[in-house]
């Protein structure tokens, strides 16, 4: 991980003062979930099975109702 | 006979080999860039999220790889949907009814009479400084994050939250404003050294 790089900012006093402070977080970063690649990856896989089924179920279901809004459509200067 | 090291390929060569379908080549990319996602993920949403939030961030940064573009770097654009996903958890959480959060939880895993006290009180200034940057309004917190933690560079920073430069840098400062004032409250953290 990058230290932040506060060389760069001009700090006031203050900040100054909230940059070592803030070393006590920069020293201790989150581990990573040992289990998130196999996760994401098996998620992938069951994701890209199911997905062209769905896009087409989707476009087909949508085909199908606007066939059936253009039949069933309210025609203008009928009550 | 000297041993190679595998041939470090670049991002770009590793999207390319997704698109083809390689999924090997997307494991390859969350490998290398699971640890920043997971760290900001985990400084915006907490621990407990952070692991959903990285999930979601590749698997939607996998569904919309055709749309990455190469005009930032891979990780900007990873950090991009990193940081959306994680804003769009907390307005999922704020939604739902939450638990009380204590000012000074006990250490989870820690078991006070064996830890020296200096680290147990080291910890527990850790854990109180975590508490006070979640109290930071997301946006600024997630700006404090990428400068303060990760040490982005703002031009890298106004890429990922798609923000002008001097924006970036307004808010920035207007976020450690706001930090200091909370940590001011608590004179005994302000005052310890670090």
């Amino acid at each position: 991980m990058n230290a932040g790089d506060w060389t760069a900012d001009e700090l006031t006093p203050a900040e100054r003062r909230l940059n070592e402070h803030l070393e006590l977080l920069r020293a201790s970063p989150p581990t990573v979930a040992p289990g998130l690649v196999p996760r994401v990856l098996r998620g992938v896989r069951w994701q890209r099975a199911i997905r062209d089924p769905l896009v087409m179920v989707g476009t087909v279901a949508a085909a199908l109702a606007e066939g059936l809004s253009v039949l069933f459509k309210p025609r203008a200067g009928r009550s | 006979m000297l041993v190679q090291p595998p041939r470090m390929e670049s991002d770009e060569i590793l999207i390319e080999r997704t698109l083809q379908g390689e999924l090997t080549a997307f494991e390859q990319l969350v490998e290398r860039h699971r640890g920043i996602v997971f760290r900001v993920a985990a400084r915006i949403v907490g621990p407990d999220d952070a692991e959903d939030v990285s999930q979601d961030t590749f698997l939607r940064a996998f569904h919309r790889l055709k749309q990455y573009r190469g005009t930032a770097t891979f990780r900007t654009w990873l950090l991009q949907i990193t940081q959306n996903t994680a804003l769009n958890s907390l307005a999922w959480a704020r939604r739902r009814p939450v638990e009380a959060v204590s000012e000074s939880p006990d250490p989870p895993d820690h078991d006070p009479i064996r830890q020296p006290a200096v680290e147990l009180e080291r910890r527990e200034r850790q854990q109180r400084l975590e508490l006070k940057l979640t109290a930071l309004r997301p946006e600024y917190r997630s700006l404090l994050v990428l400068r303060d933690l990760e040490g982005l560079s703002y031009d890298e920073i106004a890429d990922v939250l798609d923000m002008p430069l001097g924006s970036v840098k307004g808010r920035l400062h207007r976020a450690r404003g706001e930090l200091i004032e909370l940590l001011r409250n608590n004179t005994y953290d302000w005052e310890l050294p670090a």
